[in-house]
């Protein structure tokens, strides 16, 4: 594969461009040059084609748009009919963006901030927020070269490639971990803040806190936790200033 | 907010413009979570304590949001760097309630600002159609970099309008004692509810659920026993 490299390095970038009409695709065009580069010399025609698709509406998650890059690059060496790398990109973009987020946003990023939340309550200061990065970047360089070999090793048959591989199980796994990490970082982090403020202080926030999720679960998401924090504080500024 | 150096101020915006970026652009790498931002932030600023505690609850804030697919979410760094900004040199009791407030109308400003710069790459597209139909590699490399600078443009700007903000509000509207600890209160639980909702929210009904209870009662054991 020439070109890889370079090709990982710009899907750090892959959403540089994004927007509503293409979502990932221009960055994915970005990231698909260096491994379309050889493909020029040896059909100019089908190259031009190529970079063409390659820019193409694209959406998934970022952390996993290299399956998607190194197969259709593979396809594309391959002579594949231009329509069946299309629909190729098309069927990708679901189960890659299911599978991405999952593991990822509602998985990997919750269960160590929960550990870091809890670390830097345990007196971990800086080390927990270290720790948090260097965690976080090593699943995610080690996935991202993971998956454009993959990618680029599969070509076409990447469907059946991402089902054998080990991306299914651990999207089943990280759930739970990302659960007893946040779950055991909120009673730390609450002692934590509310220790030097006596009993009044820890119940009042408490009670906030009761009310905050009461009322997110009786409105739903026209009550978001921002806009409840913005509105308790208002009320209490109110109340502080009509003199209660 | 203490008297912040004129070099303090352009490193606090440089850090604000990379964590706007690191958000959807480039790297991803998690720098935008408050927690870190927040930590590098009171480093910057010359009050780490103030950073972690400012940062925990934002990130409390941010462990409710999930980044899926077209949705807009707030963007906490730049609004945690001002925070910070805010915070740093007061006793973090008095001071965490007016910059976590602050910092909740600016990254709810930094999400629409984002939606902002999706739109205006859609045009910027759409202007380079015809390039992109002949499959001009050139025409995608500057629409690349245009789209990267237009997001760095807005964290650049966001920073500067929080630390802005941070400025004015430490000058002008410093609340009264039990006003000030009383919004830091109202912080704490507000972010509390937030984290808490959105981890019983992802949990569901399954085995996430078992291990979210199992995980909060070793974690308040802790919390007693300590």
């Amino acid at each position: 594969m020439t070109g890889g490299w370079r090709a990982l390095l710009r899907l750090l970038a892959v959403q540089g461009t994004w927007n509503y009409e293409r979502m990932l695709g221009v960055g994915m065009g970005y990231a698909a040059e260096p491994l379309l580069e050889d493909l020029k010399t040896v059909d100019p025609v089908r190259h031009g084609e190529a970079v063409v698709r390659s820019a193409e509406f694209f959406n998934c998650n970022p952390n996993l748009a290299g399956l998607a890059l190194g197969a259709t690059a593979r396809a594309e060496y391959e002579a594949v009919p231009g329509a069946q790398i299309v629909r190729l990109r098309t069927a990708l973009c679901s189960p890659l963006g299911a599978l991405g987020d999952e593991l990822f946003w509602a998985g990997l990023v919750p269960a160590l901030a929960g550990l870091a939340l809890a670390a830097v309550v345990l007196g971990a200061g800086w080390w927990a927020v270290l720790g948090l990065l260097v965690a976080y970047n090593l699943v995610r360089t080690g996935t991202a070269v993971w998956a454009l070999h993959t990618g680029f090793d599969a070509g076409m048959r990447v469907g059946t490639a991402i089902s054998a591989s080990w991306l299914p199980r651990a999207v089943a796994r990280i759930g739970p971990v990302a659960g007893a990490s946040v779950g055991f970082a909120i009673p730390l982090v609450a002692t934590w803040y509310l220790r030097g403020f006596g009993w009044v202080g820890a119940i009042g926030s408490l009670a906030v806190a009761a009310v905050g999720a009461s009322v997110s679960r009786w409105f739903g998401p026209s009550m978001t936790s921002v806009r409840f924090a913005l509105l308790a504080m208002g009320l209490l500024l109110f109340f502080r200033w009509v003199g209660l | 907010m203490s008297e912040l150096a004129p070099h303090t101020i352009v490193l606090l915006l440089l850090w604000g413009t990379v964590v706007a970026l690191d958000l959807v652009s480039v790297p991803q790498a998690m720098l935008s979570r408050p927690l870190v931002v927040g930590t590098v932030a009171g480093w910057l600023a010359g009050d780490v304590e103030s950073g972690l505690r400012v940062g925990a609850v934002l990130e409390l804030f941010a462990l409710d949001v999930l980044p899926i697919g077209a949705v807009r979410y707030p963007d906490y760094g730049p609004a945690t760097v001002a925070a910070v900004a805010l915070a740093a040199g007061a006793p973090w009791e008095l001071g965490l309630g007016l910059s976590v407030g602050m910092a909740l109308v600016l990254a709810v400003l930094g999400g629409w600002s984002l939606q902002a710069v999706r739109r205006w790459n859609a045009l910027s597209i759409q202007h380079r159609a015809a390039a992109l139909a002949a499959g001009e590699s050139r025409a995608i490399r500057r629409l690349q970099y245009a789209g990267l600078l237009r997001d760095a443009a807005r964290g650049a700007l966001l920073t500067g309008l929080g630390l802005i903000s941070a400025w004015a509000l430490g000058r002008w509207a410093v609340p009264d004692r039990e006003t000030a600890v009383g919004l830091t209160l109202v912080a704490i639980g507000a972010g509390l509810s937030a984290v808490a909702g959105g981890a019983v929210r992802s949990a569901g009904r399954g085995a996430r659920l078992r291990w979210l209870v199992a995980g909060a009662v070793a974690g308040t054991l802790l919390a007693v026993l300590r």
